[in-house]
């Protein structure tokens, strides 16, 4: 961490002021249009080589914020800046050349790969659509990729049903590199994977990120993954985004009572430690993104919910270098919210 | 006890390479074989794959094995049932008492040679009086017409003398030259039948085929699509549904006429309807998952994830419904040439031939009743087949 702040940052991603909403209609005649804010308002900047983990609990819009960026969902408002240009207004044609360097890991090693597929075709297939290898040379590289994968190239010509998860979450890793991507954004690529398995998913993306300069957005529901992983964080709650700071930083100094709710739920391996500590419980659930909460979304659930917390929306602020949080017991050396700074300019 | 000492080495690392448990060591198999696996243990479904293969084969090559042309007549020897009595004038000599009585000459082994010339013909007395080498034969029909006499109540209805004694029936024999007997017009039923399989077949294939390619196109198109566009196409197929077929076929045979083709068309512009609402419901389920996300996010354009995605996961319910099509549309074929909008003569269908069977259902029931097997046995087969696809084909069996 220390290295990388000292060198300039570049910066490959930005995301200003993203939303996707969903529209819900009911009703057939009188059609009853409906809002849910997946995202609404999400702005975060990723920068070249590193790793940004974003955390929520699931329904959050973690997805919607991943797929939006990748524009598999059209932007309803904001910028998405990627390497200087603007996705967010680019149509599909536009597009198509970014979806060489952005790409994607998917959660569920079931559902992302077609069945009906050989695995070489799978990970070959963004060869054939843009037309960069044929005969001999698309299957040394599709083997090449099994290889680097720790598959190996007799699987080319199986079924994805033949394969266990880890296996397929595999499959799915190497057709995404096989573009030679510069961003890839893994949606919970291991919360459908055997504990023992995640750790060798993690360990091989943290291998690539290495080999081929990677940048990944890395998606996951709860934090103790991402921690190790990541560079930088950011915590979502119902389609906001409430804490961003480097990982240490997160995980010894949380702002945000959604963070420490969370952190709090992180099993702790050794029993001294977990004795002293106690659990913050999160109860409930999070509430419908149809109809949040009014004010701070989390204040349903926040052990420190004021008044002011249901009447005015905390906004996202620098509270130190590097560390954001948008929560009004957030106050500065001189013990004013850091809230009222901001939202009195 | 003794023996249960734990060694050290047990308690070595076992080398990476010797864990196995990532090797994959069932053959590879794609979706097909083994569908086709399990297909093959459903005997039922089996049996019905066999009886369609046989009526296929039936309908293409039997024609020519017959030995007879579907619409060559021959009204001397009309309305022939497969199976006869005959009696015998001398040593050689063998006749059948046609059911018009006439006598025909046949073979012992039951083969037709040929209407007998009659010397005599008392259409008053209702006889008639024949000359066969040389014997005197005498046919008396009249108790056919009498109602209250005691060979009425036996059943009698003619007897036939030789030299004046009366002969009894000599053996009942298979009809050799025409296995299912022949037709009003002396045409050999059992070609008759061949050429209609062709015929029916041929429709139900047609149509079924129309079917698919525009039930898969318009279903998938609509569930890919979705939302306004593709809710009203599928009211455009609420309202097809909701007009009867019959409607159609009558108006189509006032603008083109009775035949093979309206009822192609006819067939054709309906039935995909249920295909379109199949497809869509899967599209629209399928459009979601994470492989079609997966090969938006490669940059595959909306026909490639048509053709190379969703179209091969929905081609398992495709492949059912259009089994499930074919027996319907065999049916439908049936009846609408049974009540007379079908293929016109001399082309034959099952339904036609049905039809055409109807008017001497009393006197010749055969005429009906093979065209009428062979339409309920092929729909019986095609539904065991694809009732054993459809378990063949389910992804929720697999194991
Ligand atoms: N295609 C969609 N249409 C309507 N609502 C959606 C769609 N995708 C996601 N949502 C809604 O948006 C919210 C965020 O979902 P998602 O981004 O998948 O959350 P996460 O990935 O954090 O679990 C959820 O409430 C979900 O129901
Ligand atoms: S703003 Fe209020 S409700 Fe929201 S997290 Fe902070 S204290 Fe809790
Ligand atoms: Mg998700």
């Amino acid at each position: 961490m220390e290295q990388r702040t000292e060198s300039p940052k570049e910066v490959l991603l930005e995301v200003k002021n993203l939303k996707k909403y969903f529209y819900s209609k009911s009703g057939f005649i009188k059609s009853n249009v409906q809002a849910i804010k997946a995202v609404d308002d999400v702005s975060f900047t990723i920068y070249k080589g590193e790793t940004f983990g974003l955390v929520g609990e699931s329904g959050c819009g973690k997805s919607t914020t991943g797929r939006t960026i990748i524009r598999l969902y059209d932007v309803t408002d904001g910028d998405v800046i990627f390497d200087g240009a603007n996705l967010s207004q680019m149509t599909q044609s536009q597009i198509r050349p970014y979806r060489k360097r952005i790409q994607m890991i998917f959660q569920d090693p079931y559902a992302s790969l077609n069945a009906r597929m050989t695995v070489g075709d799978i990970i070959g297939e963004s060869l054939d659509i843009h037309h960069l290898a044929k005969g001999k040379e698309r299957q040394e590289i599709i083997w090449n990729l099994l290889e680097r994968v720790g598959l190996s190239k007799e699987h080319a010509n199986r079924y994805p049903h033949e394969f266990s998860g880890g296996q397929r979450q595999r499959i799915g890793i190497a057709r995404s590199l096989a573009v030679n991507p510069d961003f890839i954004i893994c949606d919970e690529p291991i919360s459908a994977l055997d504990v023992s398995i995640q750790a060798q998913v993690v360990n091989m993306l943290q291998d690539l990120q290495k080999e081929m300069g990677l940048t990944y957005l890395f998606i996951a529901h709860d934090l103790s993954m991402v921690k190790h992983i990541s560079d930088r964080i950011g915590v979502m709650y119902l389609g906001k985004l409430v804490e961003v700071a480097s990982s240490d930083e997160l995980y010894d100094n949380p702002k945000h009572p959604y963070t420490q709710a969370l952190l709090s739920a992180i099993p702790i391996p050794d029993p001294d430690v977990a004795k002293n500590s106690h659990r913050i419980v999160l109860e409930g659930d999070v509430p419908s993104p149809m109809n949040p909460p009014s004010g701070c979304r989390f204040r349903t659930r926040c052990r420190y919910a004021m008044d002011i917390c249901s009447k005015v929306e905390p906004v996202l602020v620098e509270i130190e270098p590097g560390h954001f949080s948008a929560c009004h017991l957030n106050k500065n050396s001189e013990g004013v919210s850091f809230q009222e700074t901001v939202q009195n300019d | 006890m003794a023996d249960t000492t734990i060694k050290k080495e047990l308690w070595e690392r076992i080398p990476q390479d010797n864990k196995d448990a990532e090797v994959i060591s069932r053959p590879s198999m794609t979706y097909w074989q083994d569908a086709w696996r399990r297909l093959k243990r459903n005997k039922i479904s089996m049996l019905g794959l066999a009886f369609i293969v046989f009526m296929v084969l039936f309908a293409l090559v039997g024609p020519t094995l017959a030995g007879h042309d579907y619409s060559t007549q021959d009204l001397t020897l009309s309305n022939i049932p497969p199976r006869f009595e005959i009696y015998q004038i001398d040593a050689d000599t063998f006749v059948y008492v046609h059911s018009e009585y006439k006598l025909i000459d046949v073979l012992e082994d039951g083969t037709l040679i040929g209407r007998i010339k009659e010397v005599q013909n008392n259409l008053n007395d209702k006889n008639r009086v024949y000359d066969i080498d040389g014997n005197e034969v005498f046919l008396d029909y009249k108790y056919a017409a009498i109602k209250d006499s005691s060979e009425a109540d036996a059943g009698i209805k003619f007897k036939l003398f030789v030299n004046g004694t009366e002969v009894q029936p000599y053996k009942t024999v298979w009809n050799k030259g025409h296995l299912f007997g022949t037709d009003n017009m002396g045409r050999d039923v059992l070609a008759r039948v061949m050429y209609g399989a062709r015929i029916s077949l041929s429709i139900a294939l047609i149509a079924t085929l129309v079917n698919f390619f525009i039930g898969v196109l318009y279903g998938g198109i609509s569930g890919y699509i979705g939302g306004r566009i593709g809710n009203t196409m599928m009211r455009i197929v609420d309202i097809i549904t909701a007009i009867p077929l019959m409607l159609y076929v009558i108006l189509l045979t006032v603008i083109i006429g009775t035949g093979f083709k309206s009822i192609v068309i006819a067939l054709g512009s309906v039935y995909w309807v249920n295909m379109a609402r199949i497809v869509r419901g899967q599209v629209l389920s399928l459009k979601e998952q994470e492989f079609v996300l997966a090969a938006k996010t490669l940059g595959a354009k909306t026909s490639r994830i048509m053709l190379r995605h969703l179209i091969p996961n929905v081609m398992g319910p495709i492949i059912v419904s259009m089994t499930m099509m074919i027996p319907s549309a065999i049916f439908t074929e049936a009846f609408l040439s049974f009540i007379g909008l079908g293929v016109n003569p001399p082309m034959a269908s099952w339904g036609t031939l049905a039809n055409d069977a109807l008017s001497g259902i009393r006197t010749y029931p055969y005429q009906l009743f093979f065209p009428s097997l062979a339409i309920s046995l092929t729909m019986l087969a095609f539904n065991f087949f694809s009732d054993g696809l459809q378990n063949a084909l389910d992804p929720k069996m697999r194991k």
